[in-house]
Protein backbone atom coordinates (compact mmCIF):
# COMPACT_ATOMS: atom_id res chain seq x y z
CA UNK A 1 0.00 0.00 0.00
CA UNK A 2 2.79 2.88 0.76
CA UNK A 3 3.91 2.64 -2.79
CA UNK A 4 0.69 3.39 -4.20
CA UNK A 5 -0.24 7.05 -5.32
CA UNK A 6 -1.93 9.04 -3.17
CA UNK A 7 -6.11 9.22 -3.34
CA UNK A 8 -6.35 12.14 -1.82
CA UNK A 9 -6.36 14.86 -4.20
CA UNK A 10 -8.63 12.41 -6.77
CA UNK A 11 -11.00 11.64 -3.62
CA UNK A 12 -11.71 15.54 -2.90
CA UNK A 13 -11.81 16.33 -6.46
CA UNK A 14 -14.88 13.52 -6.59
CA UNK A 15 -16.34 14.47 -3.78
CA UNK A 16 -16.28 17.87 -4.55
CA UNK A 17 -17.80 17.29 -8.01
CA UNK A 18 -20.73 14.94 -6.40
CA UNK A 19 -21.43 17.77 -3.39
CA UNK A 20 -22.26 20.08 -6.44
CA UNK A 21 -23.78 17.79 -8.68
CA UNK A 22 -26.26 17.07 -5.20
CA UNK A 23 -26.88 20.50 -4.53
CA UNK A 24 -28.16 20.84 -8.05
CA UNK A 25 -30.45 18.15 -7.56
CA UNK A 26 -31.66 19.26 -4.49
CA UNK A 27 -32.30 22.80 -5.85
CA UNK A 28 -34.04 21.48 -9.11
CA UNK A 29 -35.96 19.17 -6.91
CA UNK A 30 -37.15 22.51 -5.05
CA UNK A 31 -38.04 24.05 -8.33
CA UNK A 32 -39.76 21.51 -9.88
CA UNK A 33 -42.02 21.52 -6.74
CA UNK A 34 -42.59 24.75 -7.38
CA UNK A 35 -43.42 24.48 -11.58
CA UNK A 36 -47.01 24.93 -12.21
CA UNK A 37 -47.66 22.60 -15.88
CA UNK A 38 -50.12 24.82 -17.94
CA UNK A 39 -52.89 21.75 -19.72
CA UNK A 40 -53.93 23.10 -22.80
CA UNK A 41 -57.41 22.12 -22.99
CA UNK A 42 -59.36 22.05 -26.19
CA UNK A 43 -63.19 23.45 -26.35
CA UNK A 44 -66.59 21.58 -27.23
CA UNK A 45 -68.00 22.65 -30.90
CA UNK A 46 -70.83 22.72 -32.98
CA UNK A 47 -69.82 20.69 -36.01
CA UNK A 48 -71.67 19.26 -39.20
CA UNK A 49 -69.37 16.22 -38.85
CA UNK A 50 -71.06 12.97 -38.16
CA UNK A 51 -69.34 10.71 -35.37
CA UNK A 52 -67.60 7.82 -35.19
CA UNK A 53 -68.10 6.51 -32.01
CA UNK A 54 -65.22 4.69 -30.30
CA UNK A 55 -64.88 3.01 -26.95
CA UNK A 56 -61.91 3.09 -25.17
CA UNK A 57 -60.83 0.74 -21.75
CA UNK A 58 -58.12 -1.49 -20.59
CA UNK A 59 -55.45 0.20 -22.90
CA UNK A 60 -57.55 -1.05 -25.71
CA UNK A 61 -59.98 0.85 -28.67
CA UNK A 62 -62.86 -0.27 -30.05
CA UNK A 63 -64.36 0.97 -33.16
CA UNK A 64 -68.19 0.74 -32.76
CA UNK A 65 -69.58 -0.52 -36.18
CA UNK A 66 -73.03 1.50 -35.81
CA UNK A 67 -74.73 0.14 -37.91
CA UNK A 68 -73.89 -3.53 -36.53
CA UNK A 69 -74.40 -2.37 -33.05
CA UNK A 70 -77.81 -1.05 -33.55
CA UNK A 71 -79.26 -3.57 -35.51
CA UNK A 72 -78.35 -6.01 -33.00
CA UNK A 73 -79.29 -4.15 -30.62
CA UNK A 74 -83.41 -3.85 -32.23
CA UNK A 75 -82.97 -7.55 -32.44
CA UNK A 76 -82.23 -7.85 -28.36
CA UNK A 77 -84.88 -5.21 -27.76
CA UNK A 78 -87.64 -7.40 -27.91
CA UNK A 79 -86.14 -10.03 -25.14
CA UNK A 80 -87.08 -10.52 -21.77
CA UNK A 81 -84.09 -8.66 -20.12
CA UNK A 82 -83.98 -5.76 -22.53
CA UNK A 83 -88.26 -5.69 -21.79
CA UNK A 84 -87.28 -5.77 -17.90
CA UNK A 85 -84.64 -3.22 -18.37
CA UNK A 86 -82.14 -5.73 -17.30
CA UNK A 87 -79.00 -6.30 -19.00
CA UNK A 88 -78.71 -8.19 -22.28
CA UNK A 89 -76.16 -8.84 -24.53
CA UNK A 90 -75.84 -7.55 -27.73
CA UNK A 91 -73.42 -9.19 -29.44
CA UNK A 92 -71.24 -7.34 -30.23
CA UNK A 93 -67.53 -7.50 -28.92
CA UNK A 94 -68.46 -8.31 -25.89
CA UNK A 95 -70.89 -5.49 -25.38
CA UNK A 96 -74.12 -5.62 -22.95
CA UNK A 97 -76.74 -3.03 -23.04
CA UNK A 98 -79.81 -1.38 -21.80
CA UNK A 99 -82.94 0.51 -22.05
CA UNK A 100 -82.79 3.87 -20.76
CA UNK A 101 -85.76 5.84 -20.57
CA UNK A 102 -83.49 8.84 -20.73
CA UNK A 103 -80.63 7.84 -22.36
CA UNK A 104 -81.69 5.59 -25.15
CA UNK A 105 -79.51 2.60 -25.03
CA UNK A 106 -76.80 2.18 -22.80
CA UNK A 107 -73.79 -0.13 -22.73
CA UNK A 108 -71.63 -1.44 -20.97
CA UNK A 109 -68.32 -3.10 -21.80
CA UNK A 110 -67.19 -6.30 -19.92
CA UNK A 111 -64.72 -7.92 -21.49
CA UNK A 112 -62.60 -6.50 -23.77
CA UNK A 113 -60.15 -9.32 -24.76
CA UNK A 114 -61.33 -8.93 -28.08
CA UNK A 115 -60.34 -5.16 -28.43
CA UNK A 116 -57.54 -3.86 -30.55
CA UNK A 117 -54.82 -2.54 -27.93
CA UNK A 118 -53.92 0.91 -28.94
CA UNK A 119 -50.37 0.09 -29.35
CA UNK A 120 -51.22 -1.27 -32.56
CA UNK A 121 -51.56 2.39 -33.96
CA UNK A 122 -48.07 2.30 -34.36
CA UNK A 123 -48.00 -0.38 -36.73
CA UNK A 124 -48.62 0.48 -40.32
CA UNK A 125 -51.34 -2.16 -41.11
CA UNK A 126 -53.09 -3.50 -38.39
CA UNK A 127 -57.31 -3.46 -38.10
CA UNK A 128 -57.55 -0.19 -35.39
CA UNK A 129 -55.01 1.58 -37.81
CA UNK A 130 -56.92 0.95 -41.13
CA UNK A 131 -60.10 1.34 -39.32
CA UNK A 132 -59.05 5.41 -38.13
CA UNK A 133 -57.40 5.72 -41.47
CA UNK A 134 -61.06 5.08 -43.17
CA UNK A 135 -62.33 7.87 -41.19
CA UNK A 136 -63.26 11.21 -43.74
CA UNK A 137 -62.20 14.34 -41.62
CA UNK A 138 -64.24 16.70 -44.24
CA UNK A 139 -67.88 14.24 -42.60
CA UNK A 140 -66.77 12.48 -39.50
CA UNK A 141 -65.26 13.30 -36.46
CA UNK A 142 -64.19 10.76 -33.82
CA UNK A 143 -65.82 10.68 -30.59
CA UNK A 144 -64.58 8.49 -27.41
CA UNK A 145 -66.62 6.66 -24.21
CA UNK A 146 -63.42 6.56 -22.12
CA UNK A 147 -63.40 4.25 -19.17
CA UNK A 148 -62.48 5.99 -16.37
CA UNK A 149 -61.90 2.97 -13.88
CA UNK A 150 -58.31 2.76 -12.33
CA UNK A 151 -56.41 -0.70 -12.36
CA UNK A 152 -54.77 -1.38 -9.44
CA UNK A 153 -51.03 0.36 -9.34
CA UNK A 154 -51.56 2.47 -12.16
CA UNK A 155 -52.48 6.45 -11.70
CA UNK A 156 -54.91 6.85 -15.16
CA UNK A 157 -57.92 5.95 -16.16
CA UNK A 158 -58.20 2.50 -17.88
CA UNK A 159 -59.11 4.33 -21.24
CA UNK A 160 -57.36 7.56 -20.52
CA UNK A 161 -54.03 6.68 -22.24
CA UNK A 162 -55.57 4.68 -25.53
CA UNK A 163 -57.35 7.62 -25.65
CA UNK A 164 -54.52 10.01 -26.04
CA UNK A 165 -52.12 8.16 -27.93
CA UNK A 166 -55.44 7.66 -30.44
CA UNK A 167 -56.55 11.08 -30.25
CA UNK A 168 -52.65 12.23 -31.31
CA UNK A 169 -52.89 10.20 -34.25
CA UNK A 170 -56.54 11.23 -35.24
CA UNK A 171 -54.77 14.99 -34.67
CA UNK A 172 -52.03 14.50 -36.94
CA UNK A 173 -54.66 13.08 -39.58
CA UNK A 174 -56.36 16.45 -39.34
CA UNK A 175 -59.29 14.50 -37.92
CA UNK A 176 -61.39 15.85 -34.81
CA UNK A 177 -62.61 13.97 -31.68
CA UNK A 178 -64.69 14.90 -28.75
CA UNK A 179 -64.95 12.57 -25.81
CA UNK A 180 -66.49 11.59 -22.60
CA UNK A 181 -65.62 9.74 -19.24
CA UNK A 182 -68.11 6.44 -18.56
CA UNK A 183 -68.12 3.70 -16.39
CA UNK A 184 -70.16 1.18 -15.01
CA UNK A 185 -72.78 3.96 -12.80
CA UNK A 186 -72.12 6.26 -15.75
CA UNK A 187 -72.28 4.48 -19.03
CA UNK A 188 -71.80 5.19 -22.35
CA UNK A 189 -74.99 5.84 -24.33
CA UNK A 190 -75.65 6.89 -28.10
CA UNK A 191 -78.95 8.58 -28.96
CA UNK A 192 -80.56 11.50 -30.63
CA UNK A 193 -80.42 14.50 -29.58
CA UNK A 194 -84.42 15.01 -30.50
CA UNK A 195 -84.69 11.97 -27.51
CA UNK A 196 -82.64 14.01 -25.13
CA UNK A 197 -80.58 17.28 -24.81
CA UNK A 198 -78.15 15.38 -23.16
CA UNK A 199 -77.67 13.37 -26.25
CA UNK A 200 -74.80 15.51 -27.91
CA UNK A 201 -71.88 14.70 -29.65
CA UNK A 202 -69.47 17.08 -29.96
CA UNK A 203 -65.52 17.19 -31.36
CA UNK A 204 -63.23 19.04 -28.73
CA UNK A 205 -60.30 19.07 -30.14
CA UNK A 206 -58.95 20.36 -33.05
CA UNK A 207 -57.76 18.39 -36.33
CA UNK A 208 -54.75 19.68 -37.49
CA UNK A 209 -50.99 19.26 -38.36
CA UNK A 210 -49.38 17.73 -35.18
CA UNK A 211 -46.73 20.13 -35.64
CA UNK A 212 -48.14 22.70 -34.08
CA UNK A 213 -50.47 20.50 -31.59
CA UNK A 214 -49.82 20.49 -27.86
CA UNK A 215 -49.89 16.73 -26.22
CA UNK A 216 -51.54 15.95 -22.82
CA UNK A 217 -50.13 12.64 -22.06
CA UNK A 218 -47.54 13.47 -19.04
CA UNK A 219 -44.33 11.93 -21.32
CA UNK A 220 -45.15 14.90 -23.66
CA UNK A 221 -47.47 17.66 -22.04
CA UNK A 222 -47.07 21.01 -22.99
CA UNK A 223 -45.36 22.69 -19.81
CA UNK A 224 -44.48 25.87 -19.04
CA UNK A 225 -43.43 27.54 -15.49
CA UNK A 226 -45.82 30.25 -14.69
CA UNK A 227 -44.66 31.17 -11.58
CA UNK B 1 18.22 9.98 -13.23
CA UNK B 2 18.82 6.11 -12.67
CA UNK B 3 15.55 3.62 -12.12
CA UNK B 4 17.26 3.38 -8.48
CA UNK B 5 17.08 7.06 -7.81
CA UNK B 6 13.31 7.11 -8.82
CA UNK B 7 12.45 4.29 -7.11
CA UNK B 8 13.99 5.76 -3.63
CA UNK B 9 11.79 9.04 -4.28
CA UNK B 10 8.79 6.81 -3.98
CA UNK B 11 10.63 5.35 -0.69
CA UNK B 12 9.49 7.07 2.74
CA UNK B 13 9.50 6.82 5.81
CA UNK B 14 6.64 4.27 8.08
CA UNK B 15 4.14 6.46 9.22
CA UNK B 16 0.52 6.04 10.20
CA UNK B 17 -1.64 5.75 6.73
CA UNK B 18 -5.20 6.28 6.88
CA UNK B 19 -7.57 3.64 4.34
CA UNK B 20 -9.42 5.45 1.99
CA UNK B 21 -11.78 2.74 1.57
CA UNK B 22 -14.00 3.13 4.18
CA UNK B 23 -14.85 7.15 3.39
CA UNK B 24 -15.01 6.11 0.29
CA UNK B 25 -17.71 3.28 0.69
CA UNK B 26 -20.20 5.22 2.82
CA UNK B 27 -19.71 8.39 0.44
CA UNK B 28 -20.90 6.66 -2.33
CA UNK B 29 -23.55 4.88 -0.80
CA UNK B 30 -24.95 8.27 0.73
CA UNK B 31 -24.51 10.07 -2.63
CA UNK B 32 -26.54 6.72 -3.98
CA UNK B 33 -28.92 6.72 -2.02
CA UNK B 34 -29.43 10.53 -2.25
CA UNK B 35 -29.78 9.74 -6.26
CA UNK B 36 -32.33 7.27 -5.87
CA UNK B 37 -34.17 9.15 -3.49
CA UNK B 38 -34.26 12.36 -5.77
CA UNK B 39 -35.04 10.26 -8.80
CA UNK B 40 -38.10 8.55 -7.09
CA UNK B 41 -39.27 11.67 -5.85
CA UNK B 42 -39.14 13.30 -9.20
CA UNK B 43 -41.70 10.75 -10.39
CA UNK B 44 -43.83 10.03 -7.25
CA UNK B 45 -44.12 13.85 -6.30
CA UNK B 46 -47.11 15.50 -8.13
CA UNK B 47 -47.34 17.67 -10.66
CA UNK B 48 -49.34 20.76 -10.10
CA UNK B 49 -51.04 21.64 -12.97
CA UNK B 50 -53.62 24.19 -14.26
CA UNK B 51 -56.35 24.16 -17.21
CA UNK B 52 -56.65 26.26 -19.86
CA UNK B 53 -58.09 26.81 -23.12
CA UNK B 54 -56.24 25.44 -26.69
CA UNK B 55 -55.85 28.98 -28.01
CA UNK B 56 -56.94 30.98 -25.61
CA UNK B 57 -56.48 34.79 -25.60
CA UNK B 58 -55.95 36.78 -22.83
CA UNK B 59 -59.09 38.18 -22.35
CA UNK B 60 -60.91 34.26 -21.85
CA UNK B 61 -60.50 32.81 -18.55
CA UNK B 62 -61.04 29.69 -17.46
CA UNK B 63 -63.73 28.05 -14.61
CA UNK B 64 -61.80 25.64 -13.79
CA UNK B 65 -63.48 22.12 -12.17
CA UNK B 66 -62.05 18.53 -11.32
CA UNK B 67 -64.13 15.82 -11.07
CA UNK B 68 -62.75 13.61 -8.11
CA UNK B 69 -64.35 10.01 -7.42
CA UNK B 70 -65.56 11.85 -3.86
CA UNK B 71 -67.27 15.21 -5.74
CA UNK B 72 -65.66 18.18 -7.29
CA UNK B 73 -63.40 21.39 -6.76
CA UNK B 74 -64.31 24.43 -8.32
CA UNK B 75 -61.57 27.02 -8.86
CA UNK B 76 -63.34 30.41 -9.97
CA UNK B 77 -61.39 32.96 -11.74
CA UNK B 78 -61.01 36.31 -9.93
CA UNK B 79 -58.56 37.21 -12.71
CA UNK B 80 -59.28 40.48 -14.79
CA UNK B 81 -63.10 40.88 -12.74
CA UNK B 82 -62.40 43.98 -10.92
CA UNK B 83 -61.39 45.56 -14.70
CA UNK B 84 -64.11 44.35 -16.11
CA UNK B 85 -66.12 46.06 -12.71
CA UNK B 86 -64.41 49.46 -12.89
CA UNK B 87 -66.13 49.81 -16.85
CA UNK B 88 -69.28 49.09 -15.59
CA UNK B 89 -72.34 51.32 -14.33
CA UNK B 90 -73.34 51.12 -10.89
CA UNK B 91 -76.27 48.42 -10.76
CA UNK B 92 -73.48 46.13 -12.67
CA UNK B 93 -71.22 46.64 -10.61
CA UNK B 94 -72.80 45.45 -7.62
CA UNK B 95 -74.03 42.39 -9.05
CA UNK B 96 -69.99 41.73 -10.33
CA UNK B 97 -69.06 42.86 -6.99
CA UNK B 98 -70.86 40.53 -4.89
CA UNK B 99 -69.69 37.10 -7.74
CA UNK B 100 -66.39 38.37 -7.12
CA UNK B 101 -66.90 38.26 -2.75
CA UNK B 102 -68.57 34.57 -3.39
CA UNK B 103 -65.36 33.52 -5.97
CA UNK B 104 -62.57 34.99 -3.17
CA UNK B 105 -64.31 33.23 -0.16
CA UNK B 106 -64.61 30.19 -2.02
CA UNK B 107 -60.88 30.82 -3.09
CA UNK B 108 -59.65 31.01 0.33
CA UNK B 109 -61.19 28.31 1.74
CA UNK B 110 -59.59 25.99 -0.68
CA UNK B 111 -56.62 27.32 0.54
CA UNK B 112 -56.71 27.53 4.06
CA UNK B 113 -58.11 23.73 3.78
CA UNK B 114 -55.68 21.74 5.91
CA UNK B 115 -54.94 18.62 4.35
CA UNK B 116 -54.50 17.35 0.54
CA UNK B 117 -56.61 19.78 -1.59
CA UNK B 118 -57.58 16.23 -3.42
CA UNK B 119 -59.87 15.91 -0.28
CA UNK B 120 -61.32 19.13 -0.62
CA UNK B 121 -63.84 17.59 -3.12
CA UNK B 122 -67.58 18.32 -2.46
CA UNK B 123 -70.64 16.44 -3.69
CA UNK B 124 -71.54 18.86 -6.55
CA UNK B 125 -75.00 20.66 -5.20
CA UNK B 126 -77.56 21.25 -7.82
CA UNK B 127 -78.28 25.09 -7.01
CA UNK B 128 -74.86 25.68 -6.72
CA UNK B 129 -74.05 24.27 -10.30
CA UNK B 130 -77.23 26.10 -11.46
CA UNK B 131 -75.74 29.67 -9.60
CA UNK B 132 -72.26 29.01 -11.06
CA UNK B 133 -73.97 28.44 -14.59
CA UNK B 134 -75.96 31.72 -14.03
CA UNK B 135 -73.09 33.82 -12.59
CA UNK B 136 -70.57 32.80 -15.80
CA UNK B 137 -73.61 33.93 -18.27
CA UNK B 138 -74.11 37.30 -16.35
CA UNK B 139 -70.47 37.94 -16.36
CA UNK B 140 -70.21 37.50 -20.20
CA UNK B 141 -73.61 39.61 -20.83
CA UNK B 142 -72.34 42.32 -18.84
CA UNK B 143 -68.86 42.31 -20.51
CA UNK B 144 -70.38 42.03 -24.23
CA UNK B 145 -72.89 45.30 -22.81
CA UNK B 146 -69.76 47.16 -21.94
CA UNK B 147 -68.02 46.17 -25.07
CA UNK B 148 -65.30 45.02 -22.71
CA UNK B 149 -63.21 41.73 -23.80
CA UNK B 150 -63.90 39.26 -21.26
CA UNK B 151 -65.37 35.46 -21.44
CA UNK B 152 -65.41 32.83 -19.29
CA UNK B 153 -65.83 29.28 -19.88
CA UNK B 154 -65.77 25.96 -18.23
CA UNK B 155 -62.88 23.50 -17.82
CA UNK B 156 -63.08 19.93 -17.01
CA UNK B 157 -60.35 17.99 -15.36
CA UNK B 158 -61.71 14.19 -15.02
CA UNK B 159 -59.43 12.60 -12.46
CA UNK B 160 -59.62 8.61 -12.85
CA UNK B 161 -63.41 7.54 -11.28
CA UNK B 162 -64.46 10.89 -11.21
CA UNK B 163 -66.98 10.48 -14.14
CA UNK B 164 -70.30 10.41 -12.41
CA UNK B 165 -69.85 13.83 -10.66
CA UNK B 166 -68.94 15.14 -14.05
CA UNK B 167 -72.12 13.51 -15.83
CA UNK B 168 -74.41 14.83 -13.14
CA UNK B 169 -72.99 18.33 -13.61
CA UNK B 170 -73.52 18.06 -17.27
CA UNK B 171 -76.50 16.91 -17.02
CA UNK B 172 -77.68 19.57 -14.96
CA UNK B 173 -76.35 22.06 -17.21
CA UNK B 174 -78.24 20.57 -19.88
CA UNK B 175 -81.84 21.20 -17.88
CA UNK B 176 -80.38 25.56 -17.98
CA UNK B 177 -80.53 27.86 -21.08
CA UNK B 178 -77.99 29.70 -19.22
CA UNK B 179 -75.44 27.38 -20.18
CA UNK B 180 -76.34 27.22 -24.01
CA UNK B 181 -73.82 30.26 -24.26
CA UNK B 182 -71.13 28.68 -22.28
CA UNK B 183 -67.81 26.93 -24.18
CA UNK B 184 -66.70 23.69 -22.34
CA UNK B 185 -63.61 21.84 -22.40
CA UNK B 186 -62.65 19.22 -20.78
CA UNK B 187 -59.51 16.46 -20.64
CA UNK B 188 -58.80 13.61 -18.89
CA UNK B 189 -56.39 13.70 -15.75
CA UNK B 190 -54.09 11.31 -14.14
CA UNK B 191 -54.68 10.69 -10.40
CA UNK B 192 -50.56 12.26 -10.00
CA UNK B 193 -51.60 15.77 -11.03
CA UNK B 194 -52.47 18.17 -8.62
CA UNK B 195 -54.22 21.17 -8.69
CA UNK B 196 -52.61 24.51 -8.14
CA UNK B 197 -53.87 27.18 -5.95
CA UNK B 198 -51.00 29.16 -4.95
CA UNK B 199 -51.66 31.68 -7.67
CA UNK B 200 -53.02 34.12 -5.99
CA UNK B 201 -55.80 36.10 -8.07
CA UNK B 202 -55.39 39.38 -9.59
CA UNK B 203 -56.74 42.14 -9.05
Amino acid sequence: MKDLISLDSLTDIVSNSVGILIIFAVINLIHDNNKTYQLEIPLEHETDLSPVFFISKNDRVLVIDTDTFFANATSQATSKAAINKRLFSLEYFGLLGKIDDKKGISFFARDTSDWPEFKEIEKRSSPLRDSLDKLDPTKQFAYFFVYDNIEDGSSSGSGFEAFRKTREYLKSRSIKSGWQPVNSESPANICSRSFSRRCVYQPSYLGGDSSSSSNFNDKDKSAENVQ
Amino acid sequence: MSRATRYARYQRDDRLEISLFPFLSIFLCVMGVLSFINVLSSFSAPQKIELTAQLETGYKVAYQIFSLPDGIISVPPTKYLRKLQAVLDDADKETVDVIIQQREQKTARLKTYTGSIMDAAIEPDIDDILDTIHDIRTLNELALKANYLYEEFILFGIYPNGSQSYQKIRDVMSLTQDSAAISIGLEPLDSNWTLNLKKSPSK
